[in-house]
């Protein structure tokens, strides 16, 4: 026990070997770290420098942009950095917000040429939200009939939206009724709200109703949010009337600069507005206003920077990305090539896998996190599905273009390659990570806010709903966000449903044959032409990792922004 | 006055209520269910055309068929297999080492600063799509590969296989450094009480201390490694082939052909035989059976580790 040992080793003997053991040890780490993200960072450089090629361009151009645009703006990135935190969180806003604005602009720019008349918009909007009246109406005047507010649920948008079973559904209800011999007489549809208000014999102008359905929403939620925030309901109506009075400015200057009213009205809603509010309450905090300097500094680096090189007659960078590589259809010849059709099939995608996988994820996260159970028989069926969920986000995704392979092609029989089936297949591969990342959000709400709310008489739902939901919600769209990040760059289910290898026309119903971003880009990857593998493919590459980059920059801005201590 | 405002009656339970509480539960309820039926479907699926397969084929002629020829309706899985292993250990050989490491200096050494740094930019990595990574293989890394010196084909089975492992490094590392964090402080302490180094607490008691952790990131890992597809769809070829055991180098210059791409093969080619077709519900169901247990076995070795020191 107490017996000593006086020559055993000492830890300490050998102590400048073990020291330079441990360094070497540290830098390995270190280097291991690093390993992934050089190579990758390389990779990215290279990809980049055969997208852009900005060493075609005169080193005249070059060294003006340098001068004007680069320096200045690293220079207060390094400033930021160093000396004034909180403006550099601004000027990362005030410069992201702008691009998110343009991307969701241009988004609706296309809906609006390639899916819905704005007509069709309006009429789908109105119909909306009659159908969310009519629910809030029922639940006002029957607040207890809950089987019949169930029938309203779902019924309330079917008498608005959809009419009786459209013409994809119709072997459903017909093959039914042939086989327990029954006629529906379903042959004559009924058809619903909004098909009436596309059939009106007189509608307003087109921009009073982008107007109305799309300007003036986004005003009053603006106003709302000002006038809360300044408590002024000067305030608020001050943001609506400029909106307001902005768009209208529209109707002649976007002719004039020729992006259209439509362009213009867009560009008010999802530009300038978020951007004027953001700005304001900058300056109104009086924090980090200095942040503001770098979008001014950009803007003003770019301009001066054009008109140099325009009188000295410098010629840019012949890149690959340009405006024709984003807006026409892929080609035989590379010059011509572009990524258009693709980049419109991915949008309608992600439209149907938003709408298929928000709700129920969100929904399931809800149940595993509020109710479940954690005894009994409903424990054990709990704890199941949880294990389950976590084996299925490891499932490889190209079982997944199996599963949406044989069910919705061969047993639904919707046609190949269409969007909805594209959609459906990448939503149930990422279902999982939604579920996930939702139940995180929800863990983290405090239970202490239960308790107050159940304090005050609430019941379990309303809990929910007007507690725990709110405060999850920044939670749930960051994890959102994110798994559609990786829905977007997923192929190869897409593969696996047919997805079309290259479309030249865009697709305008979900149930077009369609291709995706990335499908496109690994059509391009069997070309062996140079042009192509080092210059559409780069650009494609490029095109792809920008769009991802801005919806992951989003994620966690709002992951910054609201996260609990 | 006030005697006359009438006592609000807060204990009432107005009828209907309880069971609109109801009708939202199991509402949520089903919506969680459906996980379940996701998985039964895969399975059923799956199961139903690799049923029709291997009433066609005998299912040993399948699993030990070293042969695999869409043209010629013989479908072994073996040259298949031999692709996605050489996949999984290449990468493994590239992600394991790196991974844990990284998870090491993040865990261990790095300062606060520095995390906020690496650890964002490696979940950069498990964030780009797998199709970019892909072409990093075929129009970059492969033609790297031939500049050093190295006899690779232009397809050849190397480069994506550095890429997958790349792409895996992240997995290894944060379920890794999750594991290192759990191990308390106390048998740090105890470590550097004994007079031990910062090098000798970490390989002698964090280390050890969290290894089913990252025995159980190592298993995830290897199932993405062998369900990666675009990777090696688009930069290791079309040709299935056997492992040549003989000259093992020869393997890594050639083209191979992975369960995962042979999948994509059948299903883009132009004119496939029925049988072909339900082939590759047999190559996908087992790529399922295969990557579904090692999550099982992932998740069961991981859950022990939890309980270990909570």
């Amino acid at each position: 026990m107490a017996t000593t040992e006086p020559d055993a080793d000492w830890h300490g003997d050998d102590s400048s070997i073990s020291q330079l053991r441990g360094r070497a040890f540290e830098a390995t780490c270190l280097a291991a770290t690093a390993f992934g993200l050089v190579s990758v960072l390389l990779l990215l450089l290279f990809v980049a420098n055969d997208a852009f090629r900005p060493l075609s361009a005169d080193s005249g151009w070059l060294l003006t942009y340098a001068v004007t645009v680069v320096v200045p703006l690293a220079a207060l990135a390094v400033y930021y950095y160093r000396l004034d935190e909180p403006a550099g969180e601004v000027a990362y806003v005030t410069s992201g917000l702008p691009v998110v604005g343009v991307l969701l602009t241009g988004g609706f720019a296309v809906m609006f040429i390639e899916l819905l008349s704005i007509l069709e918009w309006f009429a789908l909007v109105t119909s909306l939200v009659a159908a969310g009246g009519l629910i809030v109406a029922h639940g006002r005047l029957r607040p207890n009939a809950a089987l019949e507010r169930l029938v309203v649920l779902f019924g309330a948008p079917i008498v608005t939206v959809l009419g009786t079973p459209p013409a994809q559904f119709n072997w459903l209800v017909t093959d039914l009724a042939a086989a327990l011999g029954v006629d529906f007489g379903l042959y004559h549809r009924v058809i619903s709200l909004r098909e009436v208000l596309l059939r009106l014999p007189y509608v307003p102008t087109n921009w009073l109703l982008l107007l109305g359905t799309l300007v003036a929403p986004l005003a009053v939620a603006g106003g709302v949010f000002v006038a809360r925030r300044c408590d002024s309901r000067r305030a608020g109506f001050a943001v609506v009337g400029a909106t307001l009075v902005g768009a209208l400015v529209g109707l002649v200057t976007g002719p004039a600069l020729g992006i259209g009213y439509g362009g213009w009205m867009l560009l008010v809603a999802f530009v300038a507005l978020p951007v004027g509010v953001y700005v304001e309450g900058v300056v109104r905090r009086r924090e980090g206003v200095r942040g503001l300097a770098f979008p001014v500094t950009a803007v003003l680096g770019v301009a001066v920077g054009s008109v140099v090189v325009d009188a000295a007659g410098l010629a840019g960078p012949d890149s690959w990305i340009d405006w024709g590589f984003l807006t026409s259809a892929t080609s035989r010849t590379a010059a011509d090539a572009g990524i258009y059709p693709a980049m419109v099939g991915s949008i309608m995608m992600i439209i149907v896998i938003v709408l298929a996988t928000f709700p129920v994820g969100v929904g399931a996260a809800i149940y595993l996190e509020e109710y479940a159970p954690s005894e009994g028989p409903m424990g054990k069926f709990v704890t199941l599905v949880e294990i389950n969920i976590g084996n299925l986000a490891g499932v490889p995704s190209v079982v997944y273009g199996l599963l949406g392979l044989a069910l919705f092609i061969r047993i639904v029989q919707w046609p190949q390659g269409s969007i909805v089936v594209a959609g459906l297949a990448v939503g149930l591969l990422i279902l999982p990570i939604v579920i996930i990342s939702a139940q995180e959000a929800i863990r983290s709400v405090p239970d202490s806010f239960r308790q107050a709310s159940y304090g005050m008489g609430a019941t379990r739902w309303q809990t929910i709903r007007q507690v725990v939901l709110p405060e999850a919600l920044p939670g749930i769209l960051t994890g959102t966000i994110l798994a559609l990040g990786r829905a977007i760059g997923e192929t190869a289910p897409l593969l696996m449903i047919g997805a079309a290898a290259s479309v030249r026309l865009a697709p305008n119903g979900f149930f077009d044959v369609a291709g995706m971003m990335p499908r496109q880009i690994y059509s391009w990857s069997s070309e062996l032409e140079p042009a192509f593998r080092h210059g559409v493919l780069a650009a494609g590459v490029i095109t792809l990792l920008a769009v991802l980059l801005v919806m992951n920059a989003t994620a966690i801005v709002i992951r910054n922004r609201y996260q609990r201590e | 006055m006030s005697t006359e405002t009438p006592e609000p009656d807060i204990t009432s339970r107005p009828r209907g209520r309880a069971a609109r509480e109801r009708m939202y539960q199991y509402l949520l309820l089903l919506c969680a269910a459906l996980s379940i039926l996701v998985t039964i479907s895969i399975v059923a699926l799956l199961a139903r055309d690799a049923i029709t397969f291997f009433t066609l084929v005998n299912p040993l002629d399948f699993f030990g068929g070293t042969e695999f020829l869409l043209s010629r309706d013989v479908y072994g899985l073996l040259p298949l297999l031999s692709g996605t292993l050489l996949v999984t250990v290449i990468a493994a050989l590239i992600a394991l080492p790196t991974g844990v490491a990284a998870a090491v200096y993040l865990s261990e050494y790095a300062s606060d600063r520095m995390r906020s740094v690496l650890k964002p930019g490696l979940e950069v990595l498990a964030g780009i799509p797998t199709v970019v990574y892909g072409i990093f293989a075929l129009v970059y890394v492969t033609p790297f590969l031939r500049t050093i010196g190295l006899p690779v084909n232009t397809f050849n089975i190397l480069s994506p296989s550095i890429m997958v492992g790349i792409m895996i490094v992240p997995m290894v590392s944060s379920l890794s450094e999750d594991a290192m964090s759990a191990v308390p402080d106390s048998l740090r302490r105890a470590g550097y009480g004994m007079g031990a180094t910062k090098f000798e607490v970490t390989t002698g008691v964090v280390l050890p201390a969290a290894a089913s952790g990252i025995f159980s990131s190592f298993i995830l890992a290897l199932s993405r490694a062998i369900g990666e597809t675009m990777i090696v769809v688009v930069a290791a070829g079309s040709q299935p082939r056997m492992l040549n055991l003989a000259e093992p180098l020869q393997n890594l210059w050639q083209g191979f052909q992975p369960m995962t791409a042979a999948m994509v093969q059948i299903n883009s080619a132009d004119s496939v035989s029925q049988l072909g077709f339900s082939s590759m519900f047999a190559i996908g169901l087992t790529l399922f059976a295969i990557t579904f247990l090692l999550n099982l076995v992932s998740n069961r070795i991981a859950a022990r580790y939890r309980e270990e020191y909570e």
